[in-house]
């Protein structure tokens, strides 16, 4: 089943068209990474689909439903149900500074109604076991190191019990030896076949999680395919100096 | 001095008031500084002018001036004048430093929402929190701590500007230890008085520090 379908989209921001015309499809328990350079255009291409940015023109479909066509977004009761089927985690964590682990991921399932307080508090115990940090549910995002706080927001966005997570650069802002942390639990998201997208500079990891890399470079899909199409085989010059500087 | 015994409760009557005037001015100014910030940073272009000119006329002119344009100057006012009038003087005085404080209350506001990352609205977004959840639960209470120092610092100096409202004849903590100063011709009560006010503003320092440290992230 396809997951998601990107046609033809386009986005300005003011004069600087960042998207230009990025087409793709995902199935489901896809994992795709998504390479390219700095400003090609990765971050806005993912903000797009869960509606961060407003895309211009062209189609987006998330589980063959509309999103939107040509700048028209779907209704505001369909677009929530639409979006609601996504998770995001930042570069940045955005973890809600002023609560607690436990309050951060029960929060917006509280707001929503998305169960009673009991079943959430179970569901929040449960994601935190998962991403190990149990011992961490009391404690405030600040007591925190970058990769507990990321594996947090993983947990946070797993609480939504999204079909698809889209990942913006998971591990930049992490110290190297705290990445390795945060990969493995994606790795474990991919294993139970969790639709991923995730925007990375590990190359390493990439080619081993992903089965799909999209390429871009100046607002288009240079090249997409399977890892070892993209990376080991693909003739694209600006692929090869980009993987030249990045590995 | 021997005459301690009869001038001391009168100036705990004045600050009694000095104390009424505080609490009024902080209870009622507080919120309306927090909806003038929502006003100003709102989506409605005129309404965002308005309040802006409001906080201009409000922040760039005396505060005294306020208080004697209130009590003194509105029953003047061509026409609609006595219907302006606002005869109780504590009330008037109350109406001056609420609208006033809650000028430089709603700039505070402003400076800690600014200072809320943009990615706060973002992650609450994408967990599907609606606009208004948003406000209240993510970003209200994220502003607020960010203001508490210097919403702290204006109260302070509210301590101390309360006494402006002696000039409307209202018997403050100042009033009161001025007429003991003239009667017993001793400046023993303006030093009690000076204690008084330090006293005040220290237990409220003492207080919005318990407050950083309870809210602190
Ligand atoms: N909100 C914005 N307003 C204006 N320009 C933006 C905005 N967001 C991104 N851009 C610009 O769009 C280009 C692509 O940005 P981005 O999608 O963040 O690239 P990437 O994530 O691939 O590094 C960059 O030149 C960036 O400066
Ligand atoms: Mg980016």
């Amino acid at each position: 089943m396809k997951m998601i379908e990107v046609k033809n989209i386009r986005k300005s921001f003011g004069d600087l068209e960042v998207l230009k015309d990025v087409s793709f499809d995902v199935e489901q328990g896809d994992v795709v990474a998504i390479l390219g350079p700095s400003g090609s255009g990765k971050s806005t291409m993912l903000r797009s689909l869960i509606e961060l940015e407003k895309v211009d023109r062209g189609e987006i479909k998330i589980e063959g439903e509309t999103l939107c066509t040509n700048g028209v977004y779907a209704p505001k009761r369909k677009k929530r149900a639409i979006l609601n089927k996504m998770g995001m985690v930042f570069q940045h964590f955005n973890l809600f500074p002023h609560m607690n682990i436990r309050d951060n991921l029960m929060c917006a399932c509280l707001c929503s109604k998305q169960g009673t307080k009991k079943e959430l508090e179970k569901l929040a115990e449960e994601l935190l076991a998962k991403v190990e940090l149990s011992d961490k549910i009391d404690a405030m995002p600040a007591q925190l190191s970058g990769g507990q706080k990321q594996r947090v927001a993983i947990a946070r966005a797993l609480m939504r019990k999204p079909d698809i997570m889209l990942f913006d650069e998971p591990t930049s802002a992490l110290d190297p030896e705290l990445t390795k942390e945060v990969l493995n639990v994606i790795k474990q998201l991919s294993r139970e076949k969790m639709t991923m997208l995730i925007v990375t500079h590990e190359i390493g990891f990439a080619v081993e999680a992903a089965n799909k890399i999209i390429f871009l470079d100046g607002g288009y899909v240079a090249a997409s395919g399977t890892p070892d199409e993209v990376v080991n085989n693909s003739g694209n010059e600006r692929i090869m100096s980009f993987l030249d500087k990045v590995m | 001095m021997a005459n301690l015994k009869e001038w001391i409760p009168l100036m705990l009557q004045g600050c009694g008031l000095t104390v009424k005037l505080f609490f009024i001015v902080i209870v009622l100014s507080l919120p309306l500084g927090l909806i003038l910030t929502f006003l100003y940073t709102g989506k409605s272009y005129v309404i965002r002018k308005i309040v802006g000119f409001y906080i201009l006329i409000m922040r760039g002119t005396p505060l005294l001036l306020q208080i004697f344009f209130i009590y003194f100057g509105l029953p003047f006012v061509p026409k609609i004048g006595p219907m302006l009038t606002i005869n109780d003087r504590f009330t008037a005085g109350c109406l001056a430093y609420v609208l006033n404080y809650a000028a430089y209350f709603a700039e505070i506001f402003r400076g800690g929402l600014l200072s809320v990352d943009k990615g706060q609205y973002e992650a609450a977004k994408v967990l599907g929190m609606t606009e208004t959840q948003t406000t209240f639960k993510i970003i209200l209470p994220q502003m607020i701590r960010i203001s508490l120092p210097a919403v702290s610092n204006e109260a302070i100096i509210l301590v101390k500007d309360t006494a402006l409202i002696t000039t409307i004849g209202l018997a403050d903590l100042l009033k009161v230890t001025n007429n003991i100063v003239n009667r017993t011709t001793n400046i023993t009560a303006f030093i009690v008085a000076g204690c008084f006010y330090l006293v005040m503003s220290y237990f409220l320092t003492l207080a919005f520090k318990h407050l950083e440290k309870r809210y602190a992230f």
